[in-house]
């Protein structure tokens, strides 16, 4: 496994703890999540778990500026995000990777990464119709590290071809590829291994902590498969219902009463 | 990595760059290469052989071609319905003569002109299209897909109520006169200029500018579509969100696309203006923006040669069966009671979009790869 | 304070038959998420069948026959185009109806020529005296009618069981397809009941003081989507309102056309496109239109 390719000068890497202090989601008469804090020590990955409906993908979206958080505030390092549109959130080094799908289905693998570039380059409607040098230039420094990133996650072959035709579990990985394209300080996860084969599994699990290990990004991941999350994880919160029922070290989430009932039920 | 620089390298090849293109001699080798040089010699052929009545109708095909272009930026790689497209043509078009006419005295109607340099008036004529996009841009970004379609029918009928009502500028019923393009001294109207024996006058001439201002069009908006603003726009299209999430500013996107579509819709104008000699308001009605939104999907969203075969299907149609009407069962010369050219080629295109839509997504250009394009696959944009 | 007071209520009048126009758009919206564009030819079918029929039929039953004509015209292109549409862009889907449209228009445009058809309504030119306010009975049957219509829809939305799958596959089609809803009878019905409800506003459009049934009454029923969209594409309430808003507005314009004159004749045509322009800017989703919310 080759160690994650460091990016190129120019992008501010600085690692910074993503903060997120009593934030309340509601739709509609429906809380989604209630008062929910919790921090992500920058450089490390945070597991954000639960039962179904437990809050977390409300959690992303509030994270990314999908949602907006109806109290409480996000802060990466002192900026806060809380009230941020999503492309100036993305524009701070938040990446995110979506549960379901968010691929353009016709698009290569290529087009889909280097939109993830789309924070770190220039040019416009006048230089690309124009085709300024300068434009040509900036995409062929961005492809190179495109083609760097692709074959980090082990789809340098897949470059031409529409991501729609991928098997599901490397569009996943296209995905988080793309994400990382952006060379992100915060990376939000998820459910990245959701769908696929064993194999993509040991694949995307490596890529993540690799991730973690040489670039020094925080990591929040989202995800089912247990296992992966105890293995990963270097800490942990559990929701329930939209609340925060445990947090710690995976060992002690583990072991806490409350969480063992969240999954397995009332014990009565 | 080897094998990956090589399946890359098409990939280079469209935004050509300083040792990324190919070479010459495998652009030889490529059949594609000679398909574009015949038609190009063709096309440049024509005015010495085809009547007037074609190469008019060649050239309101060329305008809508560039017209189409920019809707289809618009609609096809952006997802943004647009149903004022008329009306921004109309503003090319009026925009070129108020600024180069002269004021005069027509029909009564006293007529306001600036008297500016047509290549001037020209250029102008589509930044004023550009910037009335611009004036529409708060609704033009944040709303989206057909919620915009609807919103800018109130265009249509903003332009219409101003075509009727400015008289001092826009002549109101009766339209204005359109003064002929002037170019380093050289005047595109009807005085005669014999070149290879062959008598040119105004269509003649246009038909090289025409030639020109399409082939620019088409150039600039394949660079937009393959470049960075391409991949933002057809994110926006495809998943809103993931392009917000992905850094993509939404609503500044989407506002700059109608801006740049407007300044594309004003370039047509200009262009059928100096065609037609005359702009009269009702031709920039609902029916004009239906047929450009026919025009895309017949030809295929998204991309510029869609656009461009769509614009050439809908608008020769009509001028086809108007001028075999003689010949075609069903189709009857207008005012005889039976099927005026112009109602059987409204039925066509109307069953062309849902055929197309239904059938055959893509459009035309899809079929048109009669054109071997062996070295490189459909790249996005196209859909 | 007679003309104000006859001009809002011819206002809120007209008013009620664009709502009634917009509140079928809006169900198809709601059921498919469809922008239909070809509602202004549905409704044009549905006058042309009830003007060709009133001779021979009466009127009665000749406006019965409009609006099943423009129910199964409207149940036809759901049948027969959008249902065969694979893709998943409702943008492209909107396009489609443009297409549909261009032919309906076409078709029908072409059998009316330049005439005027009268639909044949009961009503003629008479006119109602109530305390110095004078007012066309024709006026004052539009209203009713629409309101009853509009009431009787409402109630079905909300009690019977077509209006609850319709509603449910408004909210989540995945979801109710799961639960045993079936998604194509649900647009297919969508459709037709827009179309009946076209027709019965096609008649209103066309009696008195309106001449008759014509090329420019596809303009007129053109007035619903202003009023759909200022209301909020997905909100029945909305489309009753923007109906309402649209058709006073346009009534007040035309009738102080003469101290309007400085913003040029035909102001009135103008004037609820241009409250639409002045809604969106300040609220983008329309007045009860609910802001989108994401799925992701």
């Amino acid at each position: 496994m080759k160690t994650a390719p460091a990016p190129g000068t120019g992008t501010d890497n600085t690692t910074a703890a993503l903060t997120v202090t009593d934030v309340t989601v509601r739709f509609a008469g429906l809380t989604a999540l209630d008062g929910v804090s919790f921090t992500v020590e920058p450089g490390s990955v945070h597991a954000v778990i639960g039962p179904n409906g437990a809050g977390k993908s409300t959690c992303f979206n509030v994270l990314s500026g999908v949602y907006r958080a109806s109290a409480g505030t996000v802060h990466l390092g002192t900026t806060e995000l809380t009230g941020l549109a999503p492309h100036t959130i993305a524009g701070l080094g938040v990446a995110r990777t979506f549960q379901n799908l968010a691929l353009p289905p016709h698009a290569t693998v290529a087009d889909s990464l280097l939109l993830g570039r789309h924070r770190l380059t220039r040019s416009g409607f006048i230089a690309t119709g124009l085709r300024l040098p300068s434009a040509a230039r900036e995409e062929k420094r961005h492809l190179d590290r495109v083609r760097e990133i692709a074959e980090f996650i082990g789809l340098e072959k897949a470059l031409e071809r529409p991501a729609g035709s991928l098997p599901y579990g490397q569009q996943k990985l296209v995905e988080l590829g793309r994400a990382l394209c952006m060379e992100p300080r915060v990376l939000l996860l998820d459910e990245p291994i959701a769908g696929m084969t064993a194999d993509e599994r040991r694949r995307t699990a490596s890529v993540v902590a690799n991730v973690r290990d040489s670039l020094g990004i925080s990591i929040v991941l989202v995800e089912h498969d247990m296992g992966v999350v105890m293995r990963l994880a270097d800490a942990v919160t559990v929701l329930d219902f939209g609340r925060r029922i445990a947090g710690g070290t995976p060992a002690e989430v583990q072991n806490d009463p409350a969480v063992v009932q969240a999954y397995l039920g009332a014990p009565e | 990595m080897s094998d990956t620089t090589a399946e890359a390298a098409p990939l280079v090849t469209t935004a050509p760059a300083p040792g990324g293109a190919e070479s010459f001699t495998d652009r030889l080798r490529r059949p594609r290469t000679y398909a574009v040089l015949i038609a190009s010699v063709l096309l440049l052929a024509l005015p010495f052989y085809l009547d007037r009545f074609w190469l008019q109708a060649g050239l309101f095909a060329m305008a809508a071609a560039i017209g189409a272009i920019g809707l289809n930026m618009l609609t096809g790689a952006t997802g943004q319905l647009s149903m004022g497209h008329a009306f921004f043509l109309a503003v090319g078009a009026y925009s070129y003569c108020i600024l180069a006419g002269e004021s005069s005295t027509e029909n009564g109607h006293a007529l306001t002109g600036l008297g500016l340099p047509t290549w001037l008036a020209a250029i102008l004529a589509v930044l004023l299209a550009g910037a009335a996009g611009g004036v529409f841009s708060p609704i033009a970004g944040r709303l989206r897909g057909a919620y915009l379609g609807i919103a800018t029918l109130a265009l249509i009928f903003i332009g219409q109520h101003i075509l009727f009502n400015a008289g001092s500028l826009t002549g109101g019923y009766n339209g204005r006169a359109v003064p002929p393009l002037s170019l380093f001294g050289f005047t595109f109207d009807d005085t005669e200029v014999v070149v290879a024996a062959v008598p040119f006058g105004s269509s003649e001439k246009l038909w090289y500018v025409g030639l020109v201002a399409l082939l620019l069009a088409a150039l600039f908006a394949r660079g937009v579509l393959r470049g960075r603003p391409g991949r933002a726009m057809n994110a926006i299209r495809d998943h809103r969100i993931a392009a917000g999430v992905m850094g993509v500013p939404v609503a500044r996107y989407r506002a700059g696309v109608f801006v740049l579509s407007s300044m594309y819709a004003g370039l047509a104008g200009v262009l059928l203006a100096l065609v037609f000699q005359r702009t009269v308001p009702e031709y920039f009605g609902m029916i004009l923006s239906l047929e450009y939104l026919a025009m895309i999907v017949i030809g295929g969203l998204g991309s510029v040669a869609g656009a461009v075969v769509g614009a050439f299907f809908v608008s020769l149609l009509p001028q086809v069966l108007t001028h075999y009407s003689d010949s075609l069962p069903l189709v009857s010369a207008p005012g005889t009671g039976g099927l005026a050219p112009g109602e059987a080629s409204r039925y066509l295109y109307g069953a062309a979009v849902v055929a197309v839509v239904l059938f055959l997504p893509g459009g035309l250009a899809r079929l048109g790869i009669a054109l071997p394009r062996v070295t490189r696959p459909k790249k996005s944009g196209e859909k | 304070m007679t003309t104000f007071i006859e001009l809002l209520l011819g206002g809120l009048s007209i008013g009620s038959v664009y709502a009634l126009i917009a509140l079928g758009f809006v169900v198809i919206f709601k059921a498919t998420e469809v922008v239909n564009f070809a509602h202004a030819s549905l409704l044009l079918a549905g006058g042309y069948v009830t003007a060709v029929l009133h001779d021979d039929i009466g009127f009665w039953p000749a406006l019965l026959v409009g609006i099943a004509g423009a129910a199964s015209v409207g149940a036809a292109i759901e049948f027969f185009v959008m249902r065969r549409y694979r893709g998943s862009d409702h943008s492209v889907l909107a396009i489609v109806t443009i297409g549909v449209d261009i032919l309906l228009i076409t078709e029908l445009t072409r059998r009316m020529g330049t005439d005027v058809l009268a639909l044949g309504d009961p009503w003629g030119n008479e006119v109602v005296q109530i305390g110095g306010i004078t007012l066309a009975q024709t006026r004052i049957a539009a209203f009713l009618a629409a309101g009853l219509l509009i009431t009787v829809f409402l109630l079905a939305f909300r009690y019977t069981s077509w209006g609850v799958s319709m509603r449910a596959a408004a909210e989540n089609p995945q979801t109710a397809a799961l639960m045993g809803i079936k998604l194509g009878r649900v647009s297919l019905a969508a459709w037709a009941v827009a179309g009946a409800l076209a027709a019965v506003a096609a008649l209103f459009l066309t009696v008195f003081p309106t001449p008759g049934l014509e090329r420019a009454t596809s303009l007129a029923a053109l007035k619903a989507f202003p009023a759909a969209i200022l209301g909020g594409l997905d909100s029945t309430t909305g489309a009753l309102a923007g109906g309402l808003i649209v058709g006073v507005t346009e009534s007040l314009a035309t009738g102080y056309q003469s101290d309007l004159s400085f913003l040029g004749r035909g102001i009135g045509d103008l004037a609820p496109y241009l409250v639409m322009v002045a809604v969106l800017l300040i609220r983008p989703a329309g007045l009860f239109g609910t802001k989108e919310l994401a799925r992701v």
